[in-house]
């Protein structure tokens, strides 16, 4: 059986399906999604917590990543994508006609699969989005610099070389730099889409210590489709399959006692 | 024999020999040019023949040996040549550049090997460079200043480079005189008239306003009138002295010292001195404009012409082919129409350019440039400002031609940057414009720069169209002058591509003008080469700069 992250167990248990509108940061209601004629993901209906993290796992192509990529509106580029259902945020249907959705990324954040720094330096990456809001203050963005910088745990590593090309960090630096970029503009919520699975294990770590203390200040949804990593980081654990929410739990009730076979199926490997 | 098909090695022999046959033909290609062409510049032997003529007389040559070829013997008897006594089955023929075009028929000679009785370089050959009439060969005699000779034999050297260097210095006074300081008030002059008439047109033409002009007009008149004293008085020193030349026939021939430009004794001159010479010639080739119908001088104007216009041309295809891109890439739907776009504008570059040419010459000079004209230069009616062909023309017509290259360039750049680096972007709150230009367009420059080399080479090369729009064999002026407002778009120019062909096929001189065609033409790939050299360092600077990581 997974062992599950300690520190996350002692935090209070919340009741996930009647969870008060204060504590909810995300309130998915009946979503559907298509991709042309194919459905996607069927009927998803959950509230997710603020200031904790919440990991969606799940075999490929289970539809994790497409949830995910729903919160902040990513699925919008897509051309054939079409959704019915809608994700309140503060009590706000993020897919209202009048939502501006370039404001909406700004608090939500979001971190890749890959490492995707800007062709820039590391300085200029982490000040991007205050630019894209007209900052132009030299020590309003030195301070952000430093501040998400320190965030990220990366702070000590490359003060010395701000001015470096971000290509010149190694994969978990970027992926560490990637997180300061987004903490930098403050978000409310951070999404990451299986922001380790390009790494190596020193810096799986690094950054799995990182999502700990993210939790303090930001809400985290991370996607993974490492089972112990989900036990390791998050509070709370959704299962989806075939576009489906099996189930949704406090990450050690979902780990030990699952209460669908399907999720028991999948955490003891029977496939996946 | 099987096995080694199927081993491959054939084709791969097959590969490298298509690549070498190609690298054969461009290495050869550039060599022959540049050899025939930068050979014209070194400083050849003049020599001295007697030929014995077909009445039994001998008769003297002199000159340079342009080139040799043997040809069958038969062939010049049935010419109608007596070849008497020669057994051989070819014979080799010379073809001599003699100069002195005023006083011989024509100023080249063939020559037949058999005939030559006698042949030398002597020391003290001189060979002349006129302001017209092309090269003049022979003996330096004396000078004569004003009718009277003042130094014969003993410092005649001396003196003849001394005296031609002060005429030469005159005649480039009397020169900067004219085109600068005449050349402005004959420009005032022209202005003061549009003036004149715009007011006219207006109907705002007042006494005060004629009084006014008149008295601008007077004044400059004046003033013309004094530059043009100056201007006499310097050609009236510059005619001082003259040379005294023997030439071929023996007879004494008077050489005005303000038509040489330069005086040389290659018989003399070493190695270094001929090496020196080399360099100063192929200097004056690029530096100075053409004489006599551009068989002689250098070919300045047509490289600052092409080189002007290719960069007017980059500056216009370039924002605009990128724009174009950025639409049909990433704002325009994917549908059929699109695709057809897309097909529309790859086919426009197989369109033949002489096309572009006629298209140029009645949609932008009759039309866009008529109608400019008509709105803002009407008081020089019916004489056409941009209603003409003109620099401005042709730039903007090689832009069409080239603008497909630079939006299939720019879009394949556009497809290659990786989709994470835009989702990154939007991520953090920016929109689709503020994605594309602060991350998009920058990571893409190296291939717009790769697009822009292509429309330049093309560009660069491009002549026939430009016959139609605005170059000419001879233009008085640059584009780029000191009168405001510097820069004029509206006139002609001439081309260095344009110029193979006007030295080359349309010379009255065909054989003085055929080493200019190599060195020309040898210059038209410097300059394309050097312009491309220069695109490629700024696209590897970029590419370095925003090099991504593989994903």
């Amino acid at each position: 059986m997974i062992s599950v992250n300690p520190s996350t167990s002692n935090l209070e248990k919340l009741d996930l399906h009647n969870l008060p509108a204060e504590q909810t940061a995300l309130d998915i209601k009946n979503l559907d999604l298509y991709y042309g004629e194919d459905q996607a993901l069927y009927d998803i209906s959950m509230r997710i917590p603020n200031n904790r993290v919440t990991a969606f796992i799940g075999p490929s192509g289970c539809g994790k990543s497409t949830l995910l990529r729903c919160i902040n509106r990513m699925n919008d580029l897509v051309e054939i994508c079409r959704i019915e259902g809608q994700i309140d945020m503060h009590g706000h249907n993020i897919y209202d006609k009048n939502v501006d959705v370039a404001a909406l990324r700004r608090r939500v954040g979001m971190v890749f699969q890959r490492p995707n720094p800007f062709p820039k330096s590391i300085y200029e990456n982490v000040v991007y989005g205050l630019r894209l809001q007209g900052v132009k203050d030299k020590r309003v963005l030195d301070e952000a610099v430093e501040t998400s910088l320190r965030g990220a745990a990366l702070w000590d590593e490359v003060k010395d070389r701000l001015n470096a090309s971000a290509f010149s960090l190694s994969g978990g630096q970027q992926q560490r730099l990637v997180i300061a970029r987004s903490i930098a503009i403050e978000p409310e919520i951070l999404l990451l889409d299986e922001p380790t699975s390009a790494l190596d294990p020193i810096s799986t770590l690094t950054i799995e210590e990182l999502i700990s203390d993210l939790k303090e200040k930001y809400t985290v949804v991370i996607v993974t489709h490492n089972m112990q990593q989900a036990a390791r980081v998050s509070d709370q654990t959704a299962f989806l399959y075939m576009g489906k929410l099996i189930e949704y739990a406090d990450t050690d009730t979902l780990f030990t006692t699952p209460s669908e076979k399907q999720t028991e199926d999948y955490i003891t490997g029977r496939y996946g | 024999m099987n096995k080694w098909f199927k081993s491959g090695k054939p084709w791969i022999w097959l590969t490298a020999g298509s690549v070498s046959v190609s690298l054969i033909a461009v290495v050869g290609l550039v060599l022959m040019i540049g050899w025939r062409g930068l050979s014209f510049f070194w400083p050849s032997a003049i020599h001295e023949m007697s030929i014995e003529q077909a009445d039994g007389s001998t008769r003297t040559l002199i000159g340079e040996i342009y080139e040799s070829e043997s040809v069958p013997t038969s062939r010049v008897s049935d010419a109608g040549t007596i070849m008497d006594g020669y057994e051989g089955e070819k014979v080799t023929r010379y073809l001599m550049k003699i100069g002195n075009r005023e006083y011989v028929p024509l100023d080249f000679a063939w020559v037949l090997g058999p005939a030559i009785r006698a042949d030398e370089t002597p020391a003290g050959l001189a060979v002349i460079e006129r302001t017209k009439d092309g090269n003049f060969y022979g003996y330096p005699v004396a000078i004569e200043q004003q009718g009277e000779r003042v130094a014969t034999q003993g410092n005649l050297r001396e003196e003849l480079f001394q005296r031609m260097e002060r005429a030469v210095e005159l005649n480039e006074k009397a020169m900067a005189l004219q085109e600068g300081e005449i050349g402005a008030i004959n420009y005032e002059l022209t202005q003061l008239n549009l003036q004149r008439r715009g007011l006219e047109l207006s109907g705002s033409l007042t006494e005060e306003a004629i009084n006014d002009i008149e008295q601008r007009r007077e004044q400059l008149q004046s003033q013309y009138l004094e530059y043009e004293k100056e201007l006499f008085a310097l050609r009236d020193k510059a005619g001082r002295d003259s040379l005294i030349m023997r030439d071929m026939r023996g007879e004494e021939i008077k050489v005005p010292m303000y038509q040489v430009l330069d005086v040389n004794f290659p018989n003399d001159m070493g190695f270094f001195a001929k090496l020196g010479h080399f360099f100063q010639q192929i200097g004056k080739f690029v530096s100075e404009p053409p004489r006599e119908a551009n068989t002689e001088g250098g070919v300045f104007p047509a490289i600052f012409g092409t080189v002007f216009m290719v960069l007017l041309m980059s500056i216009i295809v370039a924002p605009f082919g990128v724009i174009a891109a950025v639409y049909l890439h990433e704002y325009a739907g994917k549908n059929a129409v699109t695709k057809l776009i897309r097909i529309a504008v790859i086919n426009l570059a197989g369109v033949p350019s002489i096309v572009y040419g006629v298209f140029g010459l009645g949609f932008f000079v009759y039309m866009v440039g008529g109608s400019l004209d008509q709105i803002f230069y009407p008081e020089a009616l019916p004489n056409p400002t941009f209603g003409t062909p003109g620099v401005l023309w042709s730039a903007v017509t090689l832009a069409i031609l080239t603008l497909p290259v630079v939006i299939v360039a720019t879009e394949e750049g556009l497809s290659r940057i990786p989709p994470t680096l835009r989702e990154g972007s939007l991520s953090l709150g920016a929109t689709k414009w503020e994605t594309i230009w602060r991350i998009v367009l920058p990571m893409a420059s190296p291939a717009i720069m790769t697009g822009l080399i292509l429309a330049v080479a093309r560009a660069a090369g491009e002549v026939a169209p430009l016959m139609l729009v605005g170059v000419v064999k001879s233009a008085p002026m640059l584009p780029v002058d000191g009168n405001f407002p510097y820069f004029h778009l509206d006139r002609k120019f001439m081309h260095l591509g344009f110029h193979i062909y006007d030295v080359g096929f349309q010379s009255p001189n065909v054989e003085a003008a055929r080493p200019l065609v190599y060195a020309t033409s040898f210059l038209l790939i410097t300059i394309i080469v050097g312009l491309n050299l220069t695109a490629i360092g700024v696209r590897n600077h970029l590419r370095e700069k925003y090099r991504s990581l593989e994903h």
